[in-house]
């Protein structure tokens, strides 16, 4: 081949790529603050904790979820102003078949990090192989179950699901791995299905990790820090056609203090971090002194706020029947302080909680008034009329003349958790209902919550944006539904125990039957709302307060969006950019 | 602990122990120390009396209010001790709460006052506090406020009683089990010495910071509070008792063949008799010593387990519980008072230290660590 | 010399065994686990916490994990870490480097600052500067090691320096060796070593001040005074000497401070050492971790014992091991 000719199909190619490419321009961020950018620079966060694995789908773990956001994408993604559902991977989509049929257009001219292309081949693997392995740790096989994955074209996949389901669309913000790299961990590729946790370990070669992502793995240094270059074929355009991401180079560094990372990033170090409530006042007089960085606060969707539940199968016979009574919950509802949580264990920077939605969320049910607000006298009055008269001491008196006093199971080493049992106890000591604080491990408290030995608990469980999502915890006889599980299945396979069932919690549980196979919008947000009411109604739990996601950036960056937690397809790093 | 030492000597003046008294009164250092450690059990014994509050009791409105400052002139005019009442403001862009002094209206400092939750005291229960602003007319914290607005002095008061407690039971604990396994295994000897040896080392080999976290994560978290705070004294005793034991051992093998324990022996004095009546009293200053300077591992021990939070938790109070508030930044900053009871740990185990190092001197011991 | 070896490694066997029954059964107490918490993530259902309880054998009884174990452990193998979900053995060597290498600069600061102040301390019992060194040994007594690490981050910060944390600026981290490098690593590293050292420096620093104290009294110093020798040849030749002999002993206990004695410290400091692996893992309940590393530690303080003991009967000739 002479060297004219050479470079003559060079060209070709080239623009034969970019005729077939199909780059997403990012716009409308302008109410976020986010503007053009330039390319260049780089860009240091932190990680609360080191990786266990490079393989997304090897384990569930907050520190890799952080990582593949910015190494892989997902067929679809979220708006970062309003969490609404955009194209990915997946340029469009189109829903049939009684809801049962998902059909998803690829985007064409996408280059996998090592410059082989993204096709439907990689989707349909990474859905059949991975998400749906029962055996893969941090796969999805539950919500997979049934669901036929077909290739239609190198551009076309679809999804054929025995029942509808109206939340699967978000399934799709899993991201896609290379079916390149990874048939020799499959079942496809003739392995166990268990061996596909043992892809990509941490010590990995780094050039083995490849995504489509804006950045991709240069190095690990085990325990310490994570190197991620740019991707310089991404697939998004600022409005400008500009390439995305702006940043040459992300870097986490691994720190599980979090006052070494406000170390850190006051010492110009990092770039961002992310912060609590507690830490707002310093950090923003900081600011307001002149330091080179800026305190932001957002209204958060993701986020786990915490909650006051009641055993309702606690050991002692007499505490378990007052528990199960929504009067008594409602009458402790009363003793909630949440103002005060707001103003003194989150600073201000949180809110009056939903009922198992966010209050940015669209699935958002106002319940507000139904949570009742802080009166002493109300409480006395309710706890008066169910019978619980005050002994000598003024703590009350069970119908068994017992005084009641109950445990309360809290996170000693998170301050947020620690502050809320306190309030909490000093309240319901002054309406003459005995608290006993039991500190533990916050990593601990949701297997004692799910364990028999415990009264009350204060605990959070994650935000999604969609109900669904959150099945087994908010519908009756669920996993999580720890509160009552007496109403769980005897066995791993069985029905959940409908006898132990309380009218109202029959009442959710047809809810959620019916709205998990509800596609109507309008009639499942309507049922929804019916189930976030009697949430609020019964006081099932009792929510506390929603805490506002907050985080400080160096004023070296521009277009910070903060989102909290890492949720998979909410990505707002490619926009940042170094001054 | 500093009972013995106290003791007035009934002894003549040639007698040992007072001899090693005189050299003691002469170490100011360990004179001082003495002095402060006696200060410090004695206001944690009377901790309910001296506290102006309860150790929960929470003001909303007071949230980290700086501490109070006591005066005695108001508009160029002499009064009885008064404080200012403070007066909250939120800074509306940091959230930063600052309070001002409301300097029209001193609030004089009464004394044995009678007011708020009763405390019980030996048996007795009263509401007799030593000092204190009458809850109607304002706050009085003298060392500042903590994020419920719970008085940081009481809570040190109180949460004295458990830091400077879990050192003595402790020490008391595994000074029960070294000394009686240490002289058992090192009287017999034997099969009986190869076992408790085995076993001290095997106890000596384990580190002690994991080893006292996975113990700690395992007090059951069921247990009331009080419970907790001896499950953590028992867990740091368990691992303090071996390495006592092994130096026991030593010193009952070299006494074991001296002449008055033989001459015992002959007269068919029974082994415990020999170990308890003849050989420990021997090492009575050496224990003396050896429990003194082990007792600030113990402070210690506690606070860096409150640090992780596996140590005391609410709604009891420890000074490394105290102290864990004030592990960050935005507190060192901005509610620096909340290192008082850094202070407290640090200067109750310089006294000891010091207090141990004069009782060496004095004693003579000299192999002691 | 070599049958004392080879008896004290054939005690040391049982005495092992001993110990990691002992680990094994405090970690089994330990309520919670890593399968518990991952239920929260909504992607995992109950067959899937159930297949992994199966395949790392947590549904068997505890004795038969044990015996597993040891039976691994004879072979080898120091089994699986189940968070990370590779062989424990790789995971501690990626960490083991800079462990080793701070707790050998710590350990060496350590005695090259105490022993000096120890006699010094001795010699001028009454003096100012002996007042202020005993002081400062008493200061690193007294103050929790966290919270002297929060002062010092504070004191760095509040001065306008950027060393804060970890061993090297994030720049240099996975850059090559280099002067700037090593320059950079000396800004960050004394800061561990005051807050890791501290404790160690006043304790050797007392015990050295007692011995020499103790030895300076002794007849043979006496009379090597009154022989007429050189001060100077009294004092090295004759005191410190013998006063060095019975720390000898100390150091070998301070190898297993490699792995646990850094853990606070590292988390506090964002250091890259073992300390807070050790510790996410006992929190995870991360078993074939934690043994492994207790095991290590435990393995360390028996050679340390010995080398001790060796190193002893090297320099005291009184001490023989036939």
């Amino acid at each position: 081949m002479s060297k004219r000719r050479a470079v003559w199909l060079a060209g070709l190619l080239a623009l034969g790529t970019i005729a077939l490419a199909q780059p997403k321009t990012v716009t409308g961020y302008g109410n976020l603050g986010v503007a053009p950018g330039k390319a260049g620079g780089s860009l240091t966060l932190a990680l609360g904790s080191a990786p266990q694995t490079l393989f997304y789908y090897g384990a569930v773990d907050s520190a890799i979820q952080a990582l593949a956001n910015q190494m892989f994408d997902g067929l679809i993604e979220y708006n970062l102003g309003n969490y609404k559902i955009e194209p990915g991977l997946a340029v469009s989509w189109s829903i049939g078949g009684g809801s049962k049929v998902y059909t998803f257009n690829l985007r064409r001219g996408v280059k996998w990090h090592d410059g082989r292309d993204f096709t439907a081949d990689d989707v349909v693997f990474t859905y059949s192989q991975i998400v749906a392995n029962p055996e893969a740790r941090g796969g999805d096989a539950g919500n997979f179950a049934g669901v036929k994955i077909e290739k239609l074209d190198p551009y076309k996949v679809r999804f054929t699901l025995p029942k509808p389901a109206p939340a699967f669309i978000h399934y799709m913000r899993l991201p896609i791995m290379p079916k390149h790299k990874l048939l020799p961990f499959s079942q496809e590729g003739g392995k166990a299905p268990a061996e596909i946790n043992n892809a990509w370990p941490t010590n990995v070669n780094p050039q083995e990790v490849v995504g489509t992502g804006p950045f991709r793995l240069q190095s690990y240094t085990a325990g310490q820090q994570i190197t991620l270059v740019k991707n310089p074929d991404y697939w998004k355009r600022d409005a400008e056609g500009t390439a995305l991401p702006y940043l040459d180079r992300l870097q986490y560094l691994i720190i599980t203090d979090s006052q070494a990372r406000v170390a850190q990033f006051l010492a110009g170090n990092l770039g961002q971090i992310n912060i609590t409530g507690a830490e707002f006042p310093d950090l923003k007089r900081r600011e307001v002194q002149g330091a080179p960085f800026k305190v932001v606060q957002f209204r958060a969707l993701f986020g786990s706020p915490p909650h006051l539940a009641f055993n309702f199968d606690a050991k002692n016979p007499d505490l378990a029947r007052l528990f199960r009574n929504s009067d008594f919950r409602r009458a402790i509802q009363f003793a909630v302080n949440r103002q005060r949580v707001i103003e003194d264990v989150y600073n201000g920077l949180a809110e009056l909680p939903g009922n198992g939605m966010a209050p940015v969320s669209e699935w958002y049910y106002d319940t507000r008034k139904l949570l009742g607000t802080y009166d002493l006298k109300a409480a006395n009055a309710a706890l008066d009329k169910l019978g619980l008269k005050r002994g000598p001491d003024g703590i009350r008196l069970l119908p068994s003349g017992k005084p009641l006093e109950f445990t309360l199971t809290y996170g000693s080493n998170s301050a947020a958790f620690t502050g809320i049992a306190t309030i909490l106890q000093n309240d319901l000591r002054q309406v003459g209902v005995k608290v006993n604080l039991q500190g533990i491990l916050a990593a601990n408290l949701l297997s004692t919550g799910r364990g028999k030995d415990w009264e009350a608990i204060i605990l959070g469980l994650g935000d999604q944006p969609d109900p669904e999502l959150r099945t087994p915890i908010w519908k009756p006889g669920g996993a999580l539904y720890y509160w009552h599980q007496s109403t769980q299945p005897a066995t791993p396979e069985g029905a959940p125990q409908f006898n132990n069932f309380l009218p109202w919690e029959k009442e959710i549980y047809d809810i959620w039957e019916k709205a998990a196979s509800t596609t109507n919008v309008t009639q499942r947000k309507a049922l929804y709302d019916r189930w976030q009411a009697i949430f609020a109604r019964e006081a099932m739990v009792i929510m506390i307060a929603k805490e506002y996601a907050a985080g400080a950036v160096s004023n070296r960056y521009g277009n910070y969006v903060y989102s909290l937690g890492v949720i998979p397809g909410y990505n707002p790093v490619p926009l940042m950019f170094q001054r | 602990m500093s009972a013995p030492a106290l003791r007035k000597p009934r002894f003549d003046r040639n007698s040992p122990l007072y001899l090693a008294w005189r050299r003691f009164l002469k170490n100011k250092p360990g004179v001082v120390s003495l002095w402060v450690l006696a200060v410090l059990y004695l206001t944690a014994l009377f901790a309910g009396f001296l506290a102006p509050y309860n150790l929960t009791t929470q003001h909303p409105d007071a949230v980290y209010q700086p501490p109070q400052r006591v005066r005695i002139v108001h508009e160029g005019r002499l009064m009885r001790p008064f404080v200012y009442p403070m007066k909250k403001e939120r800074d509306p862009v940091t959230f930063i709460n600052t309070f001002v002094e409301d300097k029209t209206r001193p609030t004089p400092i009464r004394f044995f006052i009678r007011q708020g939750e009763p405390y019980s005291f030996l048996g007795l229960k009263t509401d007799l506090h030593l000092f204190g602003v009458p809850y109607s007319e304002g706050y009085f914290f003298p060392l500042g406020s903590d994020q419920f607005g719970r008085d940081l002095f009481s809570r040190i008061l109180v949460g004295s009683q458990v830091s400077l407690t879990v050192g003595v039971i402790g020490v008391l604990i595994s000074f029960a089990i070294g000394i009686l396994l240490g002289g058992i295994s090192g009287y017999f000897g034997g099969w009986v010495d190869t076992v408790i040896q085995r076993v001290t080392e095997v106890l000596l080999s384990i580190p002690r910071l994991p080893i006292l976290m996975a113990l700690s994560t395992v007090i059951p978290a069921s247990w009331p509070s009080t419970y907790v705070y001896l499950g953590i004294i028992a867990v740091l005793s368990f691992i303090g008792w071996a390495g006592l034991a092994r130096v026991v051992r030593g010193q009952v093998l070299g006494a074991r063949d001296l002449d008055y324990v033989t001459a015992a022996r002959a007269i068919g004095a029974s082994d415990l008799r020999i170990i308890l009546r003849h050989i420990t009293p021997n090492l009575t200053s050496y224990l003396i010593v050896t429990a003194t300077l082990a007792l600030p591992g113990y402070i210690i021990g506690e606070s860096a387990l409150s640090f992780l939070g596996l140590g005391i938790k609410e709604p009891m109070a420890s000074w490394g519980l105290l102290l864990k508030d004030a592990q960050n930044f935005q507190s060192l900053n901005l509610y620096p008072w909340l290192l008082t009871p850094g202070i407290l740990i640090f200067v109750a185990v310089l006294a000891y230290n010091f207090f141990g190092d004069a009782l060496r001197d004095a004693a003579d011991v000299r192999s002691v660590d | 010399m070599w049958t004392f070896v080879f008896k004290r490694f054939l005690v040391a066997i049982p005495t092992l065994l001993l110990i990691s029954v002992l680990v094994f059964a405090v970690i089994q107490l330990q309520p919670g686990g890593f399968l518990e918490n991952m239920l929260e993530d909504p992607r995992v259902s109950r067959e899937t916490v159930e297949r992994i309880r199966q395949q790392y054998l947590l549904d068997q009884p505890v004795w038969v994990q044990y015996v597993n174990w040891l039976a691994g452990v004879v072979r080898g193998d120091f089994g699986y870490s189940f968070l990370n979900n590779r062989p424990v053995s790789e995971l501690i060597w990626e960490r083991l480097g800079w462990t080793v290498f701070l707790a050998l600069v710590t350990i060496f600061a350590t005695w090259v600052i105490a022993i000096p102040l120890g006699i010094y301390t001795a010699l001028r019992r009454h003096g100012f500067g002996a007042t202020l060194a005993n002081f400062i040994g008493y200061f690193g007594l007294a103050t929790p090691d966290f919270l002297v690490a929060l002062l010092l981050i504070f004191a760095v910060l509040s001065a306008g320096g950027t060393s804060v944390g970890g061993l090297f600026s994030p720049q240099y981290i996975d850059a090559p060796w280099s002067w700037a490098k090593v320059v950079d690593m000396l800004g960050h590293l004394w800061i561990p070593i005051i807050v890791i050292g501290l404790d160690g420096t006043a304790s050797i620093m007392r015990q050295m001040r007692a011995n020499m104290l103790d030895v300076l009294s002794q007849d043979y110093v006496r009379t090597a005074r009154s022989k007429g020798l050189a001060e100077r040849v009294v004092l090295w030749k004759h005191a410190v000497r013998n006063a060095i002999n019975p720390l000898i002993s100390i150091a070998g206990l301070s190898l297993p401070n490699l792995i646990s004695s850094t853990i606070i410290a590292s988390i506090v400091l964002n250091l890259p050492t073992i300390g807070p692996f050790l510790y996410d893992s006992l929190l995870n309940k991360d078993q074939y971790v934690v043994m492994a590393l207790l095991m290590m530690s435990a393995v360390l303080l028996m050679i340390g014992n010995l080398l001790a003991d060796l190193a002893l009967a090297w320099a005291d000739p009184r001490i023989r091991y036939e």
